[in-house]
């Protein structure tokens, strides 16, 4: 799916815990994620801490997005 | 590490007050192995009760779902005794002696959680996709006690602990039987070893355990191996039970207890130990659901294969989808220690077989032995008899909506058969 919207002309940002996966498949702007059950939320912590989290990741993969990037390249968070 | 097995098979199966085996028919009371069970403190809290079956080979019976499969042995030398961490006391097994009823298993079957999986047909079609129709199978169905739908995990415990423990109980039986078949297994420390075999290949085998948690589970000597770092273990350890499965969704390529006591690729090493090889230990790690852990894991592989100085590693997967990547992960990491690999797995290819097999790959995973095609289609007819409930048939793994059609039949994936792609190479889908 990433592939394909990118064909389009769209700008993808894959968002997953499995990262040599998204490597493999092709992505071009990886966020690594928690963990594959719960790839954007933890729930060993508080839902204060947890929102602040999942804002953090969104955060980073809107940075991603609008980031030049030369080859496949992952976004550590 | 040296361990005998000795073999008393048993061809049928008899209810009965008294408790033996005689000429090759295990006469067994399940009142008594209820019982046996019912000693276990969390069995008792969460079972309501339990009833019994015998399933033959050739007989028209359609188990599910299936929960595990366990062989019933017992240690009858040496240290330790079978399960242990679980059911015996921690103590290093693998030596000694060890009796095996061979021929038959305990199945332990019923609701789980939700939705549970894995089918055993005695006859037809499905049989042949599943060792366990050749064997005679004394069916432990399980039903939950009031108020457990809150406590699911502790439940499947219970149910866990349950077939280990009939499994226990019947192998008791065979305690003071001459075995009808005696095999030795030995493997030797590392100075030992290459004294012995100086011109022969050091191979070790890396056996992936299956730890995504959710029913997806594996236990070492009663430790939930999702908590466990990369280790070694004499493969008579594995003879013995120390490693026991918690995991049963996705029938078809997980491995049962049945599977861990009778690794085929121990099995395999062991015949060409000393002649074309020298086997020197089994490796087990981990498949988690965290980056870091595929990564810590998959490190400490390839680190101990290097400090082993071996040649060559046999890999076998458990599972399929996100452990690929941890094979993938294994199998490179090694190759870059100098280590030769081959790997087991099997193939998610799509019902046509046309689609990418594994969700990871690596040119250096260069040598793969397949245990087949899951997503391929089979009709399963009708049968007799159902041990167990066809309730969840059309929800699980493979199955899909009409997957049980009007008339009885089933139609759906490989997936839903217990065992039927096995990573091990337990089965003969493809290469063996």
């Amino acid at each position: 799916m990433v592939k394909e919207i990118e064909r389009a002309g769209i700008p993808v940002v894959h968002m997953c815990t499995v990262t040599p996966i998204s490597m493999t498949v092709g992505a071009n702007r990886i966020v690594p994620t928690i963990a594959i059950p719960h790839p954007l939320g933890n729930p060993a912590l508080s839902p204060e801490e947890e929102k602040a989290l999942r804002r953090k990741l969104v955060e980073r993969a809107l940075e991603a997005l609008t980031t030049e990037v030369e080859d496949q390249t992952i976004f550590e968070v | 590490m040296k361990l005998e097995l000795g073999y008393i098979q048993i061809n049928d199966i008899q209810f009965s007050k008294e408790c033996k085996v005689e000429n090759s028919t295990l006469f067994v009371d399940p009142d008594a192995v209820k019982a046996f069970m019912y000693e276990d403190d969390d069995v008792k809290a969460w079972v309501k009760d339990f009833s019994f079956d015998v399933a033959k080979p050739g007989e028209s019976v359609r188990i599910t779902p299936v929960k595990d499969v366990i062989e019933p042995r017992v240690k009858v030398e040496g240290p330790g005794g079978v399960f242990p961490g679980v059911i015996s006391k921690v103590d290093t097994v693998g030596s000694g002696k060890t009796h095996v009823l061979r021929g038959m298993a305990v199945v332990t079957a019923g609701k789980i959680v939700g939705f549970q999986e894995g089918i055993i047909d005695m006859s037809g079609p499905g049989a042949d996709y599943t060792p366990f129709s050749k064997l005679n199978n004394f069916v432990v169905v399980a039903e939950p006690a009031e108020g457990y739908q809150d406590h699911k995990h502790e439940y499947e415990h219970a149910v866990r602990i349950a077939g280990l423990r009939a499994a226990t109980f019947i192998g008791e039986i065979g305690r003071n039987v001459t075995p009808d078949e005696t095999q030795e297994f030995e493997t030797l420390g590392i100075k030992e070893g290459i004294e012995k075999y100086p011109d022969l290949p050091r191979v070790a085998y890396v056996h992936m355990l299956q730890t995504q948690g959710l029913l997806h589970d594996t236990y070492v000597y009663g430790v939930d191996a999702k908590r466990t770092l990369t280790t070694i273990l004499n493969p008579t350890e594995t003879m013995d039970g120390a490693i026991i499965s918690g995991n049963c969704v996705s029938a078809c390529d997980k491995n049962t207890t049945y599977h861990h006591l009778n690794n085929p690729v121990v099995k395999a090493l062991f015949a060409a130990h000393g002649k074309t090889l020298n086997y020197v230990c089994n490796i087990i790690t981990n498949e988690n659901v965290y980056l870091a852990d595929k990564q810590r894991s998959s490190d400490w592989s390839a680190k101990l294969c290097r400090l082993l100085d071996l040649d060559g590693a046999i890999v076998s997967q458990e599972g399929f989808g996100n452990p690929d990547t941890d094979l993938i992960m294994n199998t490179k990491k090694i190759e870059l220690q100098g280590v030769k690999t081959t790997i087991i797995t099997d193939e998610y290819a799509g019902q046509d077989g046309k689609s990418q097999s594994l969700a990871d790959a690596d040119p250096l995973a260069d040598a793969v032995v397949t245990g087949g095609n899951a997503n391929e289609v089979i009709i399963l007819p009708k049968m007799d008899k159902v041990i167990g409930t066809l309730d969840y048939v059309d929800v699980i793994a493979g199955g899909h909506a009409g997957s049980l059609r009007p008339d009885g039949t089933i139609e759906a994936e490989l997936q839903v058969i217990t065992g039927a792609t096995n990573e091990m190479g337990f089965n003969c889908l493809s290469a063996r």
